[in-house]
C-alpha cells in the first residue's frame, strides 16, 4: 500500500444517556434538618461509642438516586453539618433536573457537655446538643436525576471534604467497582498470613494484644478509623 | 494468660518480683477507650501483627512493561449507519458497469459541483466513499484486487454506461483529481487501460468498421471471379494501341473500325 494521510473516519454517534426508569420525589431538595427531635430527651444517655465503629449495615446501598457521598471512617454529624449539606447543595443542584434525600436520619443521640472552667466532678453534664452517628461504609446523602457524575461530583467533593470523617462522592458503578476491587484484592493477595487467620486462630495468642471486636473487624477498623489500604 | 503468671511468679525472676510487683494482668484496661478521636496507639505486638499481614499484591511472571501492549480490537458495534453505508457501497459495484477510482486531493467547492455538474451530463455519478466502509466490503467480495487502491482520500466515478473519453476529458480539466484505476464490466484497468479503451473508436465506428472488414472478402469475389477475362481485355487493348501506334507512324489507316470490333 502507499502512503496513508490520516484523516477522520466514520463519525461515531453516542446515544445521549438514558434517565428512563427514575421516579423523581415531590420534593427535590434536602428537606431542613431539625437541631433537636420533637421529643427531647430526658434522660442522659451514655456515650456509646460503638455506634461509630466498625462497618455501617444500614444504608450501604443505593435506593433512588444514582450518585452520593460515601463515609469512609466513622464519626458524629451535628446540625452545623446538616445545615452545611443542605445548603451546599441545594445551591449548587439544579431543582428541575437533580433531587437529593437525605440517608441519615435527623440527630437524635443527645451529647452532653459540662460547663467550662469546672472541675471533675458533680455528675453528668446537662444535654447540649443531638447528633447522629454515622458508621464507614454508609451513605449519607443521594443525589439523582437527569444529571451525569461530571456534574454531580464538585460539589459533591466539596460537601465531602467538609465532613467530620472522611468521605468521597460515589456512583453505582463505581461503589459497586469499589467492592469487586475489594474482593479481587482478598482473592490475589499473595501473603499467606492474614489477620483474620491469625485471629480466628489464635496464632501466637495474638488475641492477649486484641480485642474481642477484632474477630468481626479484621483489622480494617481502628477505633473510628477504617483502614482502606488493609485487605 | 493467668497460668502463664502464677508460672512466673512461682519461678522466680528477678527484683521487680522481690518487691512484691505484679504485672498488669488486663492490658486493655489501661489508657484511653477503644473508639477515640486521635490515633490511638496501637500495641507493639499489633503493630507486629498488621506489619505481617499486609496486602502483598501478585506479581505476574513478566512485568506488564516488558510486553507490548496488544492494541485494542476496533468496536464491532455496527452501528447502523455504517452498515447503511456499507450496503450503498454492495449496490454502486452491483448496479453499474464503469467504476472508476480517483484519488481526491482538496478542491474548492465550486469546483466540485462544477465536475460533479460536467459529469452528470454524461451520466456518471460522483460518490464520496470512506475507506474504512469500502475495505470490508471489498475484501469479502470479488473485487480484492481493488483493495490496494483504498488508501487516503479518494472519490468513485460510477456510471452505467461506458463514457471513459468524457470521463477523462472531464478528469484532464480538473487537476486534483487523479485517476487511479477502473473496473470496467467486471475488467480491472489501470490508468493505461482507461486511456487506452479510450482512444478505441465508438461502438457504431467498430461496427462499421468490423461490417466493412467482413464485406471485403465477398466484394473481392467478383472481381477475382472476372480476372481472367479483365486480363485478357487488358491485353488486347495493349495490343490495338501497340498497332495504332505503329500505322500512326504511317499515315491513314482506318483503324477505329477495327479497334471498336
Amino acid at each position: 500500500g502507499g502512503v496513508t494521510v490520516p484523516r477522520a473516519g466514520l463519525k461515531k454517534y453516542v446515544l445521549p444517556p438514558d434517565y428512563s426508569g427514575i421516579t423523581f420525589p415531590e420534593r427535590t431538595k434536602l428537606k431542613f434538618m431539625e437541631k433537636v427531635p420533637a421529643v427531647p430527651k430526658v434522660k442522659r444517655e451514655t456515650r456509646q461509642l460503638r455506634d461509630i465503629r466498625g462497618p455501617s449495615h444500614e444504608a450501604t446501598e443505593f435506593t433512588q438516586g444514582q450518585y452520593g457521598i460515601l463515609a469512609l471512617g466513622g464519626g458524629y454529624l451535628h446540625w452545623g453539618h446538616f445545615e452545611m449539606i443542605r445548603l451546599t447543595i441545594g445551591r449548587s443542584m439544579d431543582p428541575k433536573t437533580m433531587f437529593a434525600i437525605w440517608r441519615v436520619p435527623a440527630p437524635y443521640k443527645p451529647v452532653t457537655r459540662k460547663s467550662l472552667g469546672h472541675r471533675m466532678g458533680g455528675g453528668k453534664g446537662p444535654i447540649d446538643h443531638y447528633v447522629t452517628a454515622v458508621k464507614s461504609g454508609r451513605l449519607v446523602v443521594e443525589v439523582g436525576g437527569r444529571c451525569e457524575f461530571g456534574e454531580v461530583k464538585p460539589f459533591l467533593t466539596q460537601v465531602a471534604k467538609k465532613l467530620p470523617f472522611p468521605a468521597i462522592p460515589v456512583s453505582r458503578d463505581g461503589l459497586q467497582q469499589m467492592r469487586q476491587e475489594e474482593e479481587e484484592k482478598k482473592l490475589n493477595n499473595q501473603n499467606p498470613w492474614t489477620f483474620e487467620r491469625v485471629v480466628t486462630a489464635n496464632m501466637l495468642g495474638m488475641r492477649k494484644y486484641l480485642s474481642p471486636y477484632d474477630l468481626r473487624l479484621k483489622g480494617r477498623y481502628w477505633g473510628k478509623f477504617y483502614l482502606k489500604h488493609r485487605v | 494468660a493467668t497460668a502463664a503468671n502464677m508460672a512466673a511468679l512461682s519461678g522466680g525472676g528477678g527484683a521487680p518480683w522481690r518487691r512484691g510487683w505484679l504485672p498488669a494482668l488486663q492490658f486493655v484496661r489501661r489508657g484511653s477507650k477503644a473508639v477515640t478521636r486521635h490515633w490511638k496507639a496501637m500495641h507493639f505486638q499489633r503493630q507486629k501483627l498488621m506489619a505481617v499481614t499486609e496486602y502483598l499484591a501478585p506479581r505476574p511472571a513478566i512485568p506488564p512493561r516488558c510486553l507490548t501492549p496488544r492494541k485494542g480490537r476496533v468496536e464491532e458495534e455496527d452501528n447502523g449507519y455504517a452498515r447503511l453505508l456499507r450496503r450503498q457501497v454492495e449496490e454502486v459495484f452491483r448496479d453499474n458497469r464503469m467504476i472508476a477510482v480517483c484519488q481526491y486531493n482538496s478542491m474548492p467547492g465550486e469546483d466540485v459541483v462544477l465536475m460533479r455538474h460536467y459529469l452528470r451530463k454524461h451520466n456518471i455519478e460522483v460518490k464520496f466513499v470512506l475507506n474504512e466502509i469500502v475495505r470490508p466490503v471489498l475484501s469479502q467480495s470479488k473485487y480484492k484486487n481493488l483493495l490496494p487502491l483504498f488508501v487516503a482520500r479518494n472519490i468513485l466515478l460510477v456510471s452505467p454506461e461506458l463514457k471513459a473519453k468524457e470521463m477523462l476529458r472531464v478528469l484532464k480539466g480538473v487537476p486534483q483529481i487523479n485517476l487511479l484505476g477502473a473496473c470496467i464490466d467486471n475488467t480491472i484497468l489501470s490508468r493505461q487501460g482507461v486511456e487506452n479503451l479510450a482512444k478505441l473508436p465508438s461502438l457504431e465506428v467498430s461496427q462499421g468498421q468490423t461490417v466493412g472488414a467482413l464485406a471485403l472478402l465477398p466484394s473481392q469475389t467478383s472481381s477475382l471471379l472476372q480476372r481472367g477475362s479483365a486480363y485478357l481485355t487488358a491485353l488486347l487493348d495493349e495490343h490495338i494501341r501497340q498497332l495504332q501506334a505503329r500505322e500512326t507512324g504511317s499515315p491513314a489507316e482506318p483503324a477505329p473500325a477495327q479497334s471498336s470490333g
